[in-house]
């Protein structure tokens, strides 16, 4: 649910702080612990806080995920050269580029 | 040939982080001309890239493999239409994402809107409780698990989370790449973390209950 321009942070419902939770996340630096306007209501509310705080966790780490590539197996460039030099360079259906 | 970078974004992704590779132009040039040491060095320098994207995106090895064959033969077909306005491993990135989309549509998802199809079933919809607090989830998330987490996401959460959370990719973006709603994008990527919160969760709670029965 999008996140009226008028809410009140001080009488916010924990049901309400999960609808608004997509938008606050997407909005400002992402980091809803940080946010000054919410450190009351999750100050009082702890389940919630511990909500935002496992979700920026996982967050955070998922840039970890960049850290390690694979490489596919040898078969996929042999496959490839055996297309290419079967004509596979022939235009087929496949995705429009700009 | 010149190359434009990209503007820098604040979480970059697998491929925005990476500024163009030394011989890539020439790579790229002589590749046009049917030089086949050209492909292999084009494939060299990016195959982990595509295989990694792949991966993340598809959450299985076999046909991971396969979109990368395919993400590679149609760079090669498409090769001529580079004209280098944007970073060679930007746009090669672009037309891998297509070509997954285009993959999994073709998988049993063509006959709903996509809207529809990045939406899972309601069982493998994340609770909607907030849980309790649970002091030990920062301290066990690893990557392994995180992987493990990832892959067995439905594939619309997958998506939304790696473009988002691991490419990079702003909810714009990834609203025009699947042709979705910004908002969709938002909730899409909401629910894929209290999803990955749930799995992470039971998978402390599995390595706890080893722990004591050890």
């Amino acid at each position: 649910m999008p996140l009226p321009s008028d809410i009140n942070f001080d009488t916010l419902k924990p049901e309400e702080f999960e609808q608004y939770l997509p938008d606050l996340f997407a909005n400002g630096s992402g980091k809803v612990s940080e946010d000054p306007r919410l450190k009351q209501f999750l100050d009082n509310h702890p389940d919630c806080a511990a909500l935002v705080n496992d979700l920026e966790t996982i967050a955070e780490h998922a840039r970890s995920l960049f850290q390690v590539a694979a490489d596919p197996s040898d078969k996929v460039w042999q496959n490839i050269q055996n297309k290419l030099q079967q004509g596979g360079l022939e235009e087929n259906e496949g995705p429009e580029l700009a | 040939m010149t190359q434009t970078a990209t503007p820098a974004k604040s979480t970059p992704g697998l491929f925005k982080r990476n500024p163009p590779i030394a011989g890539e132009a020439e790579a790229i040039e002589a590749a046009k001309n049917g030089d086949p040491e050209a492909f292999s060095k084009l494939y060299t320098l990016h195959k982990r890239r595509v295989y990694t994207l792949c991966l993340r995106m598809l959450g299985n090895v076999s046909e991971a493999e396969d979109m990368t064959q395919e993400a590679f033969l149609h760079l090669f077909r498409k090769l001529g239409s580079f004209r280098g306005e944007s970073a060679f491993s930007t746009w090669l990135h672009r037309l891998t994402v297509n070509l997954v989309l285009m993959h999994l549509r073709k998988k049993g998802l063509n006959l709903v809107s996509l809207e529809e199809t990045i939406n899972p079933s309601e069982e493998d919809a994340p609770k909607r409780d907030f849980g309790s607090r649970d002091p030990v989830l920062a301290s066990s998330v690893d990557r392994v698990a995180l992987e493990r987490a990832v892959a067995s996401l439905p594939p619309g959460y997958r998506m939304v989370f790696v473009l988002h959370d691991v490419e990079g990719f702003e909810h714009n973006e990834i609203a025009t790449m699947l042709n979705c709603s910004t908002g969709n994008s938002k909730s899409q990527l909401h629910k894929a973390r209290l999803r990955l919160r749930e799995l992470l969760r039971e998978n402390s709670e599995i390595a706890l209950t080893e722990g004591e029965a050890a």
